[in-house]
């Protein structure tokens, strides 16, 4: 059956092909040339290896580190140590570990041990990096480079010091780094194209978002990073046997400067784009080094030595393409997504929702045996402000229950409690009977909760199926029943049409829907909807009520719902509960509700009168 | 008791050194919400400036230093910030990563990618006795700009109209525009504050180490970027506080650490914001709870 994918298979085969004929393309040109010539292709491709690397991390997290170049380097000095012959080793690093002094490995094992070795550093190392925030990333991952440079450059009697290494046995031929570098290919659309690489892409696209459906940014972030830092030492180890030389330099600013060029000019959210960039940038570093006098064909790796214009032309190319091309020449799309090549293949399928649901043996998660979503005593204060003053709410599996008030009731506020994007300064929640109380929103989504917000937060990025198997994934299934989920949600919500269109690019009724669609998909036992009618006409409220009601009948889920529209919140909920000033005024059926002198107070001629009377 | 004395003189100019660096990022970033990695070549340039115009007398050179700063920052703001001024974080920061990589080698192609030696006047490399102690004077010429620089801050930011336009914007931009804030204007004076600062940092530290190279910036602006994130992001005096903090790290392990372990006192400082921030990631002056947008 075609189409089980997230992607066309047609798509998602000429997303690998492409760029391994580009690189197979690229290493037979290399052969055919000179040595010189072959020897500058080489090193291009060990460079495009660590460049897949960075793409694995920066790509899919859009966060961006500069401490990758920091684990080719430790990648290549291990690789280096290990390979060159025992009586050299004695002459550079005559304290270095008797073990590693003595190995003459292979080029093969001494490469898979360096990268095995710098992953367990990148975990280490990323553990704690990974907890700080988006924006200290960059600078934590940077310090860290100039921490491995400071000891590379001076810890001289096991690395050489800041004179480097020689003798170190050129073995890397433009075969294996062409192998490598397809090898890599497959890595970069492998992880891209996994639950986990989903997961990160939708942390890359909307935090919050991410966070709702069960998505732990840490986690997520240090997973990426110890695979983009296994490439590149890969590609590190690669290269020093490529140039028979190593210096702490090697693998500093100038290189990082040069790898993050080279992705940012591709595009960095795609692999393709990896590939194209770097191709394109060494191609034109390589003619700026050949205008330049008495430049020598050393590789791209010498260019922190040798400033001047290669380098100033590289800084402009990265200048204009952020302010003129920001996502870079691919569009941060992969081969089988750009126009022409997306035109000529066949447009992926999604199953039917009918073939789905018979396929399927049971419905979305079963409940247990539940006591419902309960806030006991909730107070919250924001800088002195009073926001809830101890608030009790009741949410049963299987009821719909409406949450009303003026604005600045504490709605959201409350809502955000219950799926813990804030802690409560007292009272509990509790959760079929178990606290919860101030338990992340990952952990929450993961255990049952899910959410909508007002804003509808897309992950514009992602096309629409992907957007909502995504949450699937966010809650731990793998890819595969993510589509079915993804497939019968899409089906239920009537966006199966919309399933390979980019999220981003719907209109804002069906974003709503979508992100009801991203909460439904990670199976939520009580699902918190925020104003989710707001912006609909009367019809597509009219809709919303019927798929509500549907979810509740179906799955016996608790639903919350914050609705400004009284038709929706009568049609549907068979309680109401009203907010005024942080405490609740009334809690009813609809009817008696409307007749309660106080929740007319609360409102006083604003949209619940016209609700009523409408 | 001496050499204490002496060393925490020492670890206070480093500090304070430390600290006009980290406010320079800052102030950027509080206005653009931009990472700026050419902070390191707003330093670099105006050290070039006290190389090229080293016959003419000091002040002239000093004042050059400070025009080419500002003029470097603004020019720069324009040309190549301005277009990516909407632009996510990240994009920013590889913008500016692009700006400092142009500037460094320009540098590079037209003096020369090594380091050159330029002499200090005699004034500032020699030190003064008070009571047992003999600080050199470059330390008090230091601390005397660092708190002359803080309370001028401190009075632009908090007693002018364009400090308030500035504030108004770092708290929210669009809100400040829509209320008549000029928006080019604040984030253009910004910047030149901003290279101005920058200025003093190049001409302390070229009369520090007596010389100049394309890649000075780079410490430096790490140095800054590290302070912030110690600090707390976008606050002013975080940026104080963690270049303080850095500073006088980086000078007491100079002083104590063992000799074979000096040569990495790099590794040591520059390990300490992640040591800092596995205990609280918001930074020193970080408000706990990262209010989200919901």
């Amino acid at each position: 059956m075609s189409g089980r994918g997230l992607r066309s298979p047609a798509s998602a085969a000429a997303s690998l092909l492409v760029p391994l004929a580009l690189v197979a393309t690229t290493a037979a040109l290399g052969a055919g040339g000179t040595p010189a010539f072959e020897d500058t292709v080489t090193l291009i491709l060990c460079n495009l290896v660590i460049v897949l690397g960075l793409q694995v991390f920066i790509g899919n997290s859009g966060v961006y580190s500069f401490g990758q170049l920091g684990f080719a380097a430790g990648g290549a000095y291990l690789a280096a140590l290990l390979t060159i012959p025992a009586i050299f080793t004695i002459l550079q690093t005559p304290e270095l570990p008797k073990l590693i002094a003595d190995a003459e490995l292979g080029p093969l094992l001494s490469t898979l041990i360096a990268a095995a070795a710098t992953g367990v550093l990148a975990a280490s190392v990323g553990w704690p990096l990974m907890r700080t925030s988006t924006l200290a990333i960059p600078i934590s991952t940077f310090a860290f480079l100039i921490v491995v440079y400071n000891v590379l450059a001076n810890w001289d009697p096991v690395t050489g010091g800041s004179s480097g290494l020689v003798s170190i046995p050129t073995t890397t031929g433009i075969g294996s780094a062409a192998l490598w570098s397809g090898v890599a290919v497959v890595v970069a659309l492998a992880f891209k194209r996994s639950a986990a690489g989903y997961r990160l892409q939708a942390t890359r696209e909307d935090e919050v978002a991410a966070r709702s459906i069960g998505i732990g940014l840490m986690r997520e972030r240090l997973l990426a990073f110890t695979i983009s830092a296994m490439l590149c030492a890969v590609g590190g180890a690669l290269a020093v046997h490529q140039s028979g030389t190593l210096s702490p330099k090697t693998f500093y600013f100038a290189a990082s400067v040069t790898t993050i060029t080279m992705l940012v000019v591709g595009g960095a959210r795609s692999v393709f784009g990896a590939v194209v960039g770097t191709l394109a940038v060494a191609t034109v570093n390589e003619l700026l080094r050949n205008l330049e006098e008495g430049a020598s064909v050393l590789g791209l790796f010498s260019i922190g030595d040798t400033p001047g214009l290669a380098a100033i032309g590289l800084g402009l190319i990265l200048l204009v393409t952020m302010v003129v091309l920001p996502d870079g020449l691919s569009g941060g799309r992969e081969a089988g997504e750009i126009g022409p090549l997306r035109r000529w293949l066949p447009p992926g399928l999604l199953p039917t929702p009918a073939a789905a649901m018979a396929e399927r043996a049971r419905p979305l998660p079963v409940t247990g045996s539940t006591t419902g979503l309960r806030a006991e005593g909730i107070s919250l204060a924001f800088t002195g402000l009073q926001v809830l003053r101890g608030l009790d709410l009741e949410l049963h599996p299987g009821e719909a229950l409406g949450l009303i008030g003026p604005n600045g009731a504490g709605k959201t506020t409350l809502v955000n409690v219950l799926s813990g994007f804030q802690s409560p300064d007292s009272g509990r929640v509790l959760l079929d009977g178990v606290e919860v109380t101030g338990l992340s929103p990952e952990r929450l989504a993961r255990a049952g909760i899910g959410r909508t917000f007002q804003a509808a937060l897309p992950f514009a990025g992602l096309t629409v199926v992907e957007s909502v198997a995504v949450g699937a994934m966010g809650v731990g299934a793998g890819r595969r029943r993510a589509v079915e989920i993804a497939a019968e949600v899409l089906g239920r919500l009537r966006l199966g049409e919309e399933a390979q269109r980019p999220g981003g690019l719907q209109p804002p009724g069906n974003q709503r829907l979508l992100g009801i669609a991203r909460a439904l998909a990670t199976g939520p036992r009580y699902l918190l909807l925020d104003e989710p009618a707001a912006g609909l006409n009367d019809e597509e409220c009219g809709e919303l009520v019927a798929i509500l009601r549907g979810v509740i009948e179906d799955f016996g889920c608790g639903v919350l719902l914050i609705e400004h529209d009284m038709n929706v919140v009568m049609d549907l909920c068979s309680r109401v509960q009203v907010l005024d000033g942080g405490e609740t005024v009334a809690v009813g059926t609809p009817e008696e509700v409307q007749a309660d002198p106080a929740v007319v107070e609360a409102y006083l001629g604003t949209s619940y009168a016209a609700g009523a009377h409408a | 008791m001496t050499d204490l004395a002496q060393s925490l003189i020492d670890a206070l100019a480093l500090g304070g050194l430390y600290a006009l660096i980290a406010v320079g990022v800052t102030l950027i970033y509080t206005v653009m919400g931009m990472m700026n990695f050419a902070q390191g070549e707003f330093i670099m340039l105006p050290a070039y400036a006290l190389y090229v115009l080293a016959g003419l007398p000091f002040a002239v050179a000093v004042g050059a230093a400070l025009v080419t700063g500002i003029g470097i920052a603004v020019l720069a703001e324009r040309v190549a910030f301005r277009p990516v001024r909407n632009a996510d974080l990240s994009a920013q920061l590889v913008t500016s990563l692009a700006v400092a990589t142009i500037l460094q080698n320009v540098v590079s192609a037209s003096v020369d990618a090594r380091a050159q030696s330029v002499a200090a006047p005699a004034l500032v490399s020699e030190s003064t006795q008070i009571g047992s102690l003999s600080v050199p004077n470059l330390e008090i010429l230091t601390l005397a700009l660092t708190l002359a620089v803080l309370f001028g801050l401190g009075w632009l930011l908090y007693r002018t109209r364009i400090g308030l336009e500035m504030r108004a914007a770092a708290e929210n931009f669009e809100m400040a525009r829509l209320l008549g804030v000029r928006a080019n204007r604040v984030i253009a004076i910004a910047f030149a504050i901003s290279g101005a600062l920058a200025a003093m940092v190049g001409v302390l530290i070229v009369m520090q180490t007596g010389q100049v190279s394309p890649t000075m910036g780079l410490t430096p602006v790490l140095v800054g970027f590290i302070a912030v994130v110690i600090g707390g992001f976008g606050r002013i005096s975080g940026a104080v506080v963690g270049g303080l903090v850095l500073g006088a790290l980086s000078s007491l392990l100079g002083t104590y650490l063992p000799d074979g372990l000096v040569p990495f006192r790099d590794a040591f400082v520059f390990s300490l914001p992640v040591a800092i921030l596995i205990v609280r990631p918001q930074g020193l002056l970080g408000s706990a709870a990262g209010e989200a947008r919901i």
